[in-house]
């Protein structure tokens, strides 16, 4: 069971965080958000961006039920998502041991990223902060606060190896 | 845990007292303890943007009385203001926006000295109204648990480190310290309004720290207005009450997670 | 047509199990008073502040609601799972069955929906931002109490996309029949596209 990375991306099209693992066996190896990673992120927002508009349109659009993807498969890794209302998107890449990784994400979302992010009144809420030249893909902020970071590493380190 | 069943006319034990004051408590409304944190966090930077406001009015108001022929402009210019609003009324126009909440927090360290004081004292006089009306509601509801008798101040901060750092924090104060001579230390060591706030930056650069604490400080102001509040309407007015805040250091063992400071109440009541 | 509205009536059954399992389960509760007390007291003082202009007192509120309801938002969506609503129907199903319950512990009624079915009442039966609050008399013309409601939920709307106007129609407080909130989308924010996409 091994995870290969994490990410979020936001409403802006932004990647705001990322975390690579490079040795499966240890879960204190690779990079946090880092710059290298930003073409990667450019793409895996593209992949999950088409497929998710192309999935919503194919949906049943009468049933109310609007379809979202969860997981998308290549030769080589699995890519899980978990998507929110606000344009969150939280990101797994993984191998194919496990089917679904949609709890571990839920968690990250309402434990880690509410916690020290929506409820932390000293950082924005939004890394835009309401400058069009930081949306729409073209933004480089990430949350760094070393809290967030911490929480993370917690509790996917048993997970990573 | 089973008490006998309580009859009426029957003279109730305090265990009986105070099961049927938690019964009592828990029959009450509630509402989510998160609303209620959110509320009083949000009033931090709340006072910061009425303090930008007002110090704009009163300057605009002191202005105006300088010059005699302002004034019949200004009373022109107010009435189409007034008669705009009106308009933005009706059409439910979303009113202008302040600031986000961070940047208003931000702006209360570095604004000038007059109006960080402004928002401090309009954060203790919100404080002081919360603890004088809170003390009414616990004190005069009843609560067994509860008797003060010729104001016995120890009493009042134990009543204050118990009850109502319970109702409005969730937790009692940790630690309190006193020299029976009217000083008090109250050490809250996981105070939460403020548990996940955290900034950028390594812990091992020293300044951070510093700026942590300095933006988190205004978080401080109304608990201390909370327990003057609480004082005065226990009979300890403000003139003989001295309160302050700060950050100290967390015994060993808490949650390398949470805001890395406590925070301590010192409180100094005169002629005691 | 049949299946779509039993569907739609068990979503809304569902919404109130949902919402009224995290309030009882999921939720840390304080006292109704304490809270109605210290809304009271940020009240008070902005009327002082302000100098009892209560058009700008309503606004400060407005305003300080929308600030919460930006992170209030994410709290709820990722406490309830709650994916993004298709219509406004279901959008006012939501946060009366689902909102209110988990924060406040009231259960607005919808209603007065327009033609379109883009605006909506919500009529509160219970406040518990007012309870035992009595206005000054000349408070009962302008002031609009329980303001910052309406700024939580416009600034908590506008993060799912949708832009609305939310404003009191009616208070209680003011003498008047009923408290209503009425809440109209203006239109659906388009989400962004990256650059090279469009």
């Amino acid at each position: 069971m091994t995870i290969y990375s994490f990410w979020i991306f936001d409403k802006h099209c932004n990647c705001i965080f990322n975390r690579e693992w490079t040795l499966s066996s240890d879960s204190s190896s690779g990079t946090t958000n880092s710059k290298q990673n930003s073409e990667t992120a450019k793409l895996l927002y593209g992949l999950i961006y088409s497929l998710r508009n192309i999935t919503q349109k194919l949906s049943n659009t009468e049933s109310g039920n609007k379809n979202d993807i969860r997981t998308i498969s290549t030769g080589k890794y699995r890519v899980h998502t978990y998507c929110t209302a606000t344009g969150l998107w939280f990101v797994l890449l993984t191998d194919f041991f496990q089917q679904s990784y949609l709890q571990v994400l839920q968690h990250i979302y309402s434990h880690i990223y509410v916690k020290y992010v929506s409820h932390n009144l000293l950082l924005p809420y939004d890394l835009t902060e309401n400058q069009p030249i930081l949306m729409r893909g073209q933004g480089t902020r990430k949350i760094t606060n070393r809290h967030f970071i911490a929480a993370l590493e917690s509790f996917l380190s048993p997970i990573v190896e | 845990m089973s008490t006998p069943p309580i009859q009426t006319g029957q003279v109730l034990t305090s265990q009986q007292k105070a099961q049927q004051f938690k019964l009592f408590e828990d029959s009450l409304p509630k509402v989510n303890q998160l609303a209620f944190q959110l509320l009083l966090n949000e009033v931090v930077p709340l006072s910061m943007a009425v303090e930008e406001k007002v110090f704009d009015d009163k300057i605009q108001v002191n202005e105006s009385e300088d010059q005699t022929n302002q004034k019949a402009e200004d009373v022109d210019n107010s009435d189409a203001s007034n008669i705009t609003k009106d308009i933005e009324d009706k059409l439910h126009i979303t009113p202008e926006l302040d600031l986000p909440s961070h940047v208003l927090i931000h702006q209360i360290s570095t604004t000038n000295a007059e109006k960080r004081e402004g928002v401090i004292k309009r954060l203790q006089s919100i404080g002081f109204n919360i603890g004088s009306k809170l003390t009414e509601l616990l004190v005069f509801k009843n609560n067994p648990n509860i008797r003060f008798k010729d104001a016995e101040v120890l009493l009042i901060m134990k009543f204050i480190c118990r009850d109502v750092w319970k109702q409005i924090y969730g937790k009692q104060i940790d630690n309190l310290k006193t020299n029976h001579r009217g000083t008090f230390y109250l050490f809250d060591y996981d105070y939460r309004p403020i548990r996940n706030f955290v900034v950028d930056g390594d812990i091992s650069d020293p300044s951070l720290l510093e700026k942590e604490t300095s933006l988190a400080q205004p978080f401080l102001e109304i608990p201390i207005g909370i327990i003057t509040g609480v004082l005065s309407s226990l009979g300890f007015k403000s003139e003989v009450v001295a309160c302050k805040a700060s950050f100290v250091d967390k015994p060993d063992g808490t949650s390398k997670l949470n805001f890395p400071k406590g925070v301590s109440f010192h409180i100094q009541i005169v002629n005691q | 047509m049949s299946t779509t509205d039993k569907t739609s009536s068990s979503h809304s059954k569902s919404l109130k199990i949902i919402g009224d399992e995290i309030w009882k389960n999921k939720t840390e509760k304080i006292n109704a008073e304490l809270f109605a007390m210290t809304y009271g007291s940020i009240v008070s003082q902005l009327c002082q502040d302000f100098q009892r202009d209560y058009k700008k007192v309503n606004d400060q509120l407005f305003t300080m609601g929308y600030n919460i309801g930006v992170r209030l938002i994410e709290d709820f969506l990722a406490r309830t799972a709650m994916p993004r609503c298709e219509d406004m129907v279901r959008t006012a199903e939501v946060i009366s069955k689902c909102a209110f319950k988990i924060f406040l512990n009231i259960s607005p009624q919808v209603s007065n929906w327009s033609p379109n079915k883009e605006a909506f009442s919500l009529i509160f039966p219970e406040n518990p931002l007012s309870e035992f609050v009595e206005l000054p008399m000349d408070a009962t013309k302008d002031l609009w109490y329980s303001n910052i409601l309406c700024g939580v939920m416009k600034g908590a709307l506008e993060m799912v996309q949708l832009d609305c106007d939310v404003y009191f129609v009616s208070d209680v407080l003011r003498s008047e029949q009923q408290t209503e909130i009425r809440v109209k989308l203006n239109k659906v924010l388009r989400d962004e596209i990256p650059i090279g996409e469009d």
